[in-house]
């Protein structure tokens, strides 16, 4: 289990809990689920690098306490 | 200049049309070209000519979220308001099922909740394929009336938010819409008089469908009912205590529809089974597990066995049965009344064994029972997304 934290540098700032081999998309729900957007409306960037939904964060080499950008769609 | 709406347009909503799409998805259609070369201008009736070239629709679709030609002509409609009497045009049309789709969708954008119901309802009965663009940009099949119920009963489609519309329960009862006659209803009653028939029927084919679902089709059929018949024989021959009860759960079984009983039966037969061995102390444990296994088994055969025969004679089985065994009951447990025996006993048994079973499932698949309140409340809501749970 990791912890990752979504900025969007506007003011949301959310720490979620999920697997190594959860999948962006599922990522992206448990945003949702916290934030209250639509999962389809969230974009997960990391500088210019823009996250895609079907590769899992252990692919994308995502670590525990590691900070993801937050955009919107 | 371009982008903003017709002065003489109406509020929609308390707000200008155009505020209906969200801000990222309006600048999103702003900057597309297609709105840039193919919306600059139009009137109502060069919009006609553009929504007739339509091949799809959908929302936003790539990586980029790049907006749909139908979501600019949605857009563009909702900057030059056409009048009312050209949406209903566009709706009743028959020939281009994509300028029809686009009249709905605006009418379900900007109409009032009767508008909505009463233009809308109609193309239920439009079964024309559509195209429909996927977010990750492939295409994907679907009808004017699936799109048409999307519409009315969803609160969001083709990446845009619809504005509320009360249920039509709601208006029905408030006397402002008459109750909905679907143009299949007399096929529908048709059907329902068939089921009615069928249905005294199938209360016996449905334990043959329920044999067939536990041991699948035909090769096995044939050699599980020899199985069962032999074993049928070779149990009769042992105890009729056993038999005890049977009568009351094939009468229960005749019930197909509560499932719960079932549950219930299988229960007791296990209770049952543990409760015999108090008295015939020389059977160990494992003979009790057999009971139960074979308890279970015997179900089965029992539903089969009662399929096979009569009611009438069953019935008269069971009474025969009943008072064999409440002869012998009273022999064995030396009580002279003849009351129900376990009814109050055998329910708290029954319930306390599948509640302690339901905590020891809850344990291991969710994980929503962990000591730790916060890893519990994630795995909650990964239960709720249809997430496994987290790995600790």
């Amino acid at each position: 289990m990791i912890e990752v934290v979504l900025n969007d540098r506007l003011g949301k700032k959310v720490r979620v809990k999920c697997n190594e081999d959860d999948t962006i998309g599922d990522l992206k729900k448990l945003v949702a689920a916290q934030t209250g957007t639509r999962a389809d409306k969230i974009r997960i960037q990391k500088w210019y690098t823009m996250y895609k939904d079907h590769i899992t964060l252990r692919d994308y080499e995502i670590h525990d306490g590691m900070g993801l950008e937050l955009y919107y769609n | 200049m371009a982008n903003r709406t017709d002065p003489a347009a109406k509020s929609i909503h308390g707000t200008n049309p155009q505020n209906l799409v969200e801000k990222i998805l309006r600048s999103k259609i702003y900057q597309n070209t297609y709105w840039k070369e193919q919306c600059f201008g139009l009137t109502a009736e060069t919009l006609v000519d553009k929504a007739m070239e339509l091949d799809h629709l959908g929302g936003t679709y790539g990586g980029s979220r790049k907006p749909t030609p139908f979501m600019c002509l949605v857009m563009k409609m909702l900057q030059i308001q056409p009048e009312k009497d050209i949406v209903v045009e566009f709706i009743k049309n028959e020939d281009y099922k994509y300028v029809r789709v686009l009249g709905a969708f605006y009418m379900r954008l900007t109409g009032s909740v009767t508008d909505v119901y009463q233009y809308l309802e109609p193309l239920y009965n439009d079964y024309r394929k559509l195209r429909r663009k996927l977010p990750d940009g492939k295409f994907c099949l679907t009808h004017v009336d699936e799109v048409i119920d999307e519409l009315l009963t969803r609160d969001y489609s083709c990446d845009i938010a619809l504005p509320r519309v009360q249920k039509r329960w709601t208006l029905e009862a408030s006397g402002i819409l008459e109750p909905r006659r679907s143009a299949l209803e007399e096929d529908f009653e048709e059907e329902e008089e068939k089921e009615e028939d069928e249905q005294a029927m199938d209360a016996y084919e449905a334990d043959a469908h329920e044999k067939d679902y536990y041991h699948g089709r035909s090769p096995t059929r044939e050699r599980d009912r020899d199985r069962k018949r032999d074993s049928y024989r070779y149990h009769r021959d042992r105890d009729y205590d056993r038999d005890y009860g049977r009568g009351r759960e094939r009468d229960r079984d005749r019930d197909r529809e509560h499932g719960r009983d079932r549950d219930r039966e299988r229960d007791r037969d296990r209770d049952r089974d543990r409760y015999r061995p108090r008295d015939e102390k020389d059977y160990g444990r494992e003979r009790e597990r057999e009971r139960d296994r074979d308890g279970r088994e015997r179900e089965r055969r029992d539903r089969d066995r009662g399929r096979r025969r009569s009611r009438s004679r069953s019935r008269s089985r069971d009474r025969r049965e009943r008072d064999r065994e409440d002869g012998d009951y009273r022999k064995r447990r030396a009580r002279g009344s003849a009351s129900p025996r376990r009814r109050p006993e055998e329910d708290g048994g029954a319930r306390e064994e599948p509640r302690k079973k339901k905590e020891k499932k809850e344990k291991k698949s969710d994980g929503t029972d962990h000591p730790d309140p916060e890893i519990a409340e994630a795995n909650r809501l990964r239960a709720s997304l249809g997430l496994a749970p987290l790995k600790l």
